[in-house]
């Protein structure tokens, strides 16, 4: 138990229009353990984003309980990069910390560190308009882990990208986070990129959405998502979770 | 990433030259057509096929300006005018945007208002016009108002339609950085509107000599709009061309500079 860093328990969320209520999330209970790559699949329009959000606690829970572990901070990533135009690499990549006010030589030198490791070293005074699809993704991941964050929050990042860019992007993002040894929580309507990624994989039913199946995949620590995808388990796994998205 | 002109290829350049010669031939033809207008002009005036008394004529109002310059009263007009318009342009400006922005800032007040606002944006603002005198006296500061009337809605709700259509998602990025309102309305809201605003000032442009010249029309003791309805009263029309003329290049000279301003600040297109 001690090394659940987030956990969500009988979490109930309504949202409310002139319309009428809409239960997104209904009895909703998973955790996630430090240094985990969990991945939630579920039909479209199930209340996947709701989730993450009651996570970062931007949206507060009708009912139920959601715990986090102390001294936990999260980084949220998108589905499209929201670079900000009018800003260069190396400032939006810093935004995190002018935001949070811990824009410190240190914090800035170590943000700065890890563009240049992942490669973006040379695009930092560029504008986004100038860097192609799958590198403004890896600023936008850089950027969310600029003020090194515990835990990072995935929010069908690669659905705005051509399948080709798609599946190198994944591989990037995995082996980013893998090597910053943060935990991860990726949501996907995509099976077969929560199958080459994750540690674990939950599945959502229609709304209001509550987790109908859990799978550890024992794939090998070492295997990257493009060489899961040829390993003869994927496969199988694929066709159980399709089963299982479609009840 | 610029390449230089060593680089590219034959065709390349040929491409470029018919580009230039282009834009050369719709620079000249622009220039003749003036030149051609202007002419025309002169000459149906000259031979009499036209009352130069009604239709007045490009050398008259040349003399008119002339002879007002001479009289020293042309820089006195044109200062009065000028300075009644860029008063009320940055008043309505400057008020129209903090309005905008705390109409942004508050749904409930922006709800409340919004009728007020729509019912003063399809009001024919000179309508007001005999009530502001009273209120105003009969002075360049009652010209001010209703320059300041005529602009400042529209830049309250040009700035707040470009103020609420933030991109949602990167409010939420924000957000989920740990953002208050004011940081979202610093690094967001007001960077990414930017565009709207220059916009805005170019509507604005209009709209603030508009305002200053019916503001004359109205009431003035000096001014171009003055001259204007001066000349027309006593069938000076060289008077009221030579007023005019000088209107359109102030005007023309005011939106420049607001282009100017965008290409300033709205770098690379990049806005």
């Amino acid at each position: 138990m001690k090394n659940q860093i987030l956990s969500f328990k009988d979490v109930t969320m309504i949202y409310h229009t002139a319309q009428g209520e809409t239960a997104a999330v209904k009895d909703l209970n998973f955790y996630v353990q430090r240094g985990e790559f969990v991945a939630i699949i579920g039909p479209s329009g199930c209340g996947k984003t709701t989730i993450l959000s009651l996570a970062a606690g931007l949206l507060n829970p009708s009912g139920g309980k959601i715990s986090v572990a102390d001294n936990v901070t999260f980084g949220y990533m998108l589905q499209k990069d929201e670079l900000f135009p009018w800003r260069t690499i190396e400032k939006n990549i810093l935004l995190p910390l002018e935001i949070k006010n811990t824009h410190t030589a240190e914090n800035r030198k170590k943000a700065l560190d890890l563009a240049i490791k992942y490669g973006l070293g040379d695009f930092l005074k560029s504008y986004p308009d100038q860097l192609s699809g799958g590198m403004r993704q890896r600023a936008a991941l850089i950027r969310t882990l600029a003020s090194d964050p515990t835990m990072l929050l995935l929010d069908e990042p690669f659905s705005a990208l051509d399948y080709q860019t798609r599946l190198n992007v994944c591989d990037d993002v995995y082996n980013i986070i893998r090597s910053e040894k943060k935990t991860a929580l990726l949501i996907t309507h995509d099976i077969s990129e929560a199958i080459s990624v994750a540690d674990r994989v939950l599945v959502l039913s229609k709304r209001p959405a509550h987790v109908v199946g859990e799978h550890v995949l024992h794939f090998d620590a070492n295997t990257k998502p493009l060489q899961r995808r040829e390993e003869k388990e994927f496969s199988g796994w694929f066709e159980m979770l399709w089963r299982q998205l479609n009840v | 990433m610029k390449k230089t002109k060593a680089e590219f290829s034959r065709e390349h350049l040929l491409y470029l030259k018919k580009q230039k010669r282009v834009s050369l031939v719709v620079q000249i033809t622009r220039i003749l057509l003036l030149v051609l207008l202007l002419g025309v002009w002169e000459l149906l005036a000259d031979l009499q096929i036209v009352n130069p008394f009604i239709t007045s004529s490009p050398s008259r109002i040349v003399l008119t300006i002339g002879s007002l310059y001479v009289e020293g009263t042309l820089f006195y007009h044109v200062g009065v005018t000028l300075g009644e318009t860029l008063a009320g342009f940055a008043i309505a400006v400057v008020a129209g945007y903090l309005i905008a922005l705390l109409l942004w800032w508050s749904e409930t007040l922006r709800r409340i208002l919004e009728p007020y606002i729509v019912v003063l944006n399809s009001l024919p603002k000179i309508a007001l016009g005999p009530l502001i005198i009273i209120w105003c006296g009969t002075g360049s500061k009652a010209i001010v108002a209703i320059t300041v009337l005529i602009g400042i809605i529209i830049a309250i709700l040009n700035m707040l339609s470009g103020f609420i259509a933030t991109d949602k998602n990167k409010i939420l990025l924000l957000q989920s950085m740990g953002a208050g309102k004011i940081q979202i309305l610093q690094k967001l809201v007001i960077p990414s509107s930017l565009p709207t605003f220059i916009s805005m000032l170019k509507i604005n442009v209009g709209m603030a000599w508009i305002g200053s010249i019916m503001g004359e029309y109205i009431v003035s003791k000096a001014g171009l709009g003055y001259l204007i309805v001066y000349g027309g009263q006593v069938f000076k029309l060289d008077l009221v061309m030579a007023a005019t003329v000088i209107l359109c290049t102030l005007a023309g000279i005011m939106y420049f500079l607001v282009v100017l301003l965008e290409k300033l600040v709205v770098k690379n297109g990049r806005n």
